[in-house]
């Protein structure tokens, strides 16, 4: 089965009826990335699968019901978070934010993986975190997600305000991470997606208009279509 | 200028009243939004359970015997603050509003309930003699009471940094006073966390009610009002969530009305109103707090 | 209806021997009636528009006071004072509401807190030995019409209490069946789309404020009137509180919920008070019969039920039961 099946997603935010019936498979093992222009509900979609608004259809993770449950319930089912624009603890120090998100009883070998990935964390350990440069933010909030053994990894938009530097070097993490889990990532940015992406799903106006592999995401015309942007670098 | 020692210390003795009540507000607005007002009935609890004990324990209190009502009567509040917290608070879970109008109409049921069975008039708190002594300080001669405010304040606080700062529930509360949606999507139960600061809100409120009532020359209900409005105000200036920001405020706050009612009585409640609405205007966040999103 | 219900009312006093001739019931209907008319005015700004305000008494009792220290000092006549003292309440609501409403939510709540406080500090010090300190200041009847003097001319307080409460609400109708008043409730639901439309929302919250407490000015000299003294507990917080609770009791949304919870809750307290002299409830046992006595017990109870489980209060109730007997006639 795959590791996460959204069947008629119906979500209402202020009375303002945003996802209207989203469908869609996110197969084991493989990164899905999810596209679509700005405010077509991407975001909205993921923090929903998360419980963060209510909504009526299916979400089951592995065959198993999550919509309607607890987000911390959802968390602890196996659903790792990468929120756009982070949301890391500004008063809390490095360490602090990995270890709140820890829950392993034996973390080491996952800090080991972490530290690996990332080893500026671990010299940045005792600095607060609010005085990170984004790319270093963005490095514990990915940290974070990976420090638990998780079913799918939910990331939006990672590589959002980023110098093109820390893009690449963001894309080369996520592909690290991407080899040993399943990825439902949102982004923006056509090259990354076009190296990482191996099935791609296309949202517009909080429906999905596409599911299947990347093979046209090559095709500019397609692109242009589907994205009103032209085939290259944001 | 021994005057002045003593005005400052008896309005630093008087922050430190103000900060017990405060540093349970402040938690429990920065974590979970929701304005308690209810806190004052949570200090007035500690005051009867702990005025119970006292008389029960003899005519005479030993400062063990003091300390013992304190707590006790710190336990009590603490657990009925738990209680209002799971009964109450947690079924209106984001109705921030609602929440605060359930608070108001527990602190009049707990007014109305401690009234009747206690009568509304003031009760001696029974106290160590000593507390009426007065000590020597710089020239100024203090009554040693406001020495017992100030340790109790200082060592909750000590408590407190301590919790927040070495405990993984403290970890919970600070992340959780940030972003408590964020602490839920990493997997951990931030209700949990709200429990606790109500519960230790309610702890310090109780405490803070045993002392109030000695300081108040007796323990009555009708006390417990003026003490939230200044929690608030102390929480307001010092900043939501900011527990060090209260305790600034509070000694701040404490000793600018002593002073103020120095030179002209009555003058001081007027002056730290005014003083709330300044802050309000200028740096709505107060001293210490967060800009909240 | 309800005109049939005004009438009933107005014309009620006249007939001496039925309970609304008598004048301890007359007194206790009119307190009703002015406390019905300031909780209308307090629905209007947080029932009808959003705001969360703390320090609505302070209005009230600026009222009261300015309306009784011009009337005793003789500067001008009765009628004058009680201009003066409207327009002073509008004015301090111009001036605090500019102020405070540069804020919003929570932080708004304890601005207008703050001002209500300073407000209460004032009437209760005596400051300029002008308003009386704790006990508050008599008001000299000499200076006023003498059909409100004496126990027997206790009806033309009630017909007056009677009268200021259907100005108010007709005035808080028209408001808020005008365009003022749906940009009121579009603020209450959601500030961000009323300013996305071009209007400047601080204007209107103001308008509100101004509104509200000019007509809570115009209260407090009824209250003189009816009370005979200007007092401190007039500006307490408590009275805030009170008028929140009669709102959300009464139901926050519609105006006859608000006057209903207004007059229900001033009736409850004070006849409360007369049944816990009564021989009956002596015989109660203590433990019980102290917390019973207290009004805000009841009061209390009923609050904290209905912000739990009937949000609307108990117009909302009500509309609920008749919304569905409607719809069980049609099926």
């Amino acid at each position: 089965m795959n590791a996460l099946s959204v069947k008629d997603l119906h979500v209402k935010i202020n009375e303002s009826h945003i996802l209207h019936g989203v469908s869609f498979e996110v197969p084991t093992n493989k990164v899905t990335v999810l596209l679509g222009r700005n405010g077509v509900g991407k975001s909205t979609t993921l923090r929903s699968i998360m419980g963060f608004y209510q909504g009526t259809g299916s979400v089951t993770l592995n065959g198993k019901e999550i919509l309607g449950m607890q987000t911390y319930k959802i968390a602890q089912s196996g659903v790792a978070f990468v929120p756009e624009d982070r949301e890391i603890f500004a008063s809390l120090t490095v360490r602090e934010n990995l270890s709140l998100a820890s829950r392993e009883k034996d973390s080491d070998a996952a800090y080991k993986l972490v530290y690996s990935l990332f080893p500026e964390l671990d010299t940045r350990a005792a600095q607060q975190a609010g005085s990170l440069s984004g790319g270093q933010q963005q490095m514990v909030a990915i940290a974070r997600a990976l420090l638990n053994k998780n079913e799918i990894l939910l990331v939006d938009e990672p590589t959002k305000g980023l110098a093109p530097k820390l893009v690449s070097e963001v894309a080369e993490v996520l592909m690290k991470v991407a080899e040993h889990s399943t990825m439902l990532l949102v982004e923006q940015n056509l090259s990354l997606v076009k190296k990482i992406a191996q099935h791609v799903i296309v949202m517009d106006q909080g429906r999905v208009v596409y599911q299947g592999g990347p093979e046209n995401l090559n095709d500019a015309a397609w692109v242009h279509q589907m994205l009103g942007v032209s085939g290259g670098h944001k | 200028m021994d005057t002045f020692i003593l005005i400052g210390i008896t309005g630093i003795g008087l922050g430190a009243l103000y900060f017990l009540v405060a540093s349970g507000l402040s938690l429990i607005y920065g974590l979970m939004g929701v304005l308690n007002f209810a806190h004052g009935s949570f200090l007035t609890v500690g005051a009867f359970v702990g005025f119970w004990l006292a008389r029960t324990l003899g005519p005479d209190t030993s400062m063990p015997e003091f300390i013992l009502a304190m707590i006790i009567g710190g336990l009590a509040a603490g657990a009925f603050a738990l209680l209002v917290e799971q009964l109450l608070i947690t079924r209106l879970y984001d109705r921030h509003i609602d929440q605060a109008l359930v608070t108001v109409g527990v602190s009049l049921v707990v007014g109305a309930v401690l009234g009747g069975w206690f009568t509304n008039d003031l009760q001696i708190f029974p106290t160590p003699l000593w507390f009426y002594t007065a000590i020597n300080v710089g020239g100024a001669m203090i009554p040693a009471d406001r020495i017992v405010y100030i340790a109790t304040a200082v060592l909750l606080l000590i408590a407190n940094w301590a919790l927040l700062k070495f405990t993984r529930i403290g970890l919970i509360i600070r992340a959780g006073v940030e972003n408590r949606h964020m602490v839920n999507a990493l997997g951990v139960n931030v209700r949990l966390a709200f429990s606790t600061v109500f519960f230790l809100g309610g702890f310090a409120a109780g405490v803070g009610g045993v002392l109030v009532s000695v300081y108040s020359n007796g323990v009555s209900p009708l006390i417990a009002g003026t003490y939230l409005i200044y929690g608030f105000i102390v929480v307001v200036i010092g900043g939501m969530g900011s527990v060090p920001g209260s305790f600034i405020a509070a000694m701040l706050i404490g000793v600018i009305r002593q002073f103020a009612n120095y030179y002209v009585t009555g003058l001081g409640d007027f002056v730290v109103v005014i003083l709330l609405a300044g802050v309000l205007l200028i740096r709505p966040q107060g001293l210490l707090g967060k800009v909240r999103a | 209806m309800l005109a049939l219900l005004l009438i009933v009312l107005a014309l009620a006093p006249l007939f001496t021997s039925l309970p609304l001739g008598k004048p301890g019931l007359q007194q206790t209907m009119a307190v009703a009636f002015i406390w019905g008319a300031l909780a209308l005015t307090y629905d209007l700004l947080f029932g009808f528009t959003g705001l969360l305000s703390f320090g609505h008494a302070l209005y009230f009792a600026t009222g009261v006071y300015v309306s009784c220290i011009l009337i005793n000092h003789e500067v001008v006549s009765w009628w004058l004072a009680a201009l003066i003292a409207i327009a002073a309440s509008g004015l301090l609501a111009a001036l605090v509401g500019a102020a405070s409403l540069r804020t919003t939510g929570i932080t708004f709540a304890m601005v207008t807190l703050a001002f209500g406080e300073a407000g209460h500090v004032i009437v209760g010090k005596n400051f300029f030995n002008l308003t009386g300190g704790e006990n508050g200041i008599a008001l000299d009847a000499e200076q006023i019409p003498q059909f409100w003097i004496g126990v027997f001319n206790t009806k033309y307080i009630y017909w007056t209490a009677l009268l200021a409460l259907i100005v108010t609400y007709l005035v808080i109708w028209w408001v808020t069946e005008s365009s003022a008043g749906k940009v009121f409730a579009a603020l209450r639901d959601n500030e961000q789309r009323v300013q996305v439309l071009g209007l400047n929302t601080q204007r209107f919250k103001l308008l509100s404020f101004v509104i509200s407490g000019t007509l809570a000015g115009m209260l407090g000299f009824v209250m003189l009137i009816a009370a005979g003294s200007a007092a401190p507990r007039f500006a307490e917080s408590t009275v805030t509180i009170a008028l929140l609770l009669m709102v959300v009791i009464g139901g926050a949304v519609t105006r006859c919920g608000a006057v209903l919870g207004g007059i229900f809750y001033s009736f409850a307290s004070t006849r409360m008070q007369d049944l816990t002299q009564q021989e009956a409830f002596t015989s109660i046992p203590k433990w019980i019969g102290g917390p019973i006595a207290e009004p805000a017990l009841l009061l209390g109870i009923i609050f904290i039920f209905i912000v739990m489980f009937a949000p609307g209060g108990l117009s909302g109730a009500y509309y609920r039961l008749r919304l569905r007997a409607l719809t069980r006639k049609s099926s």
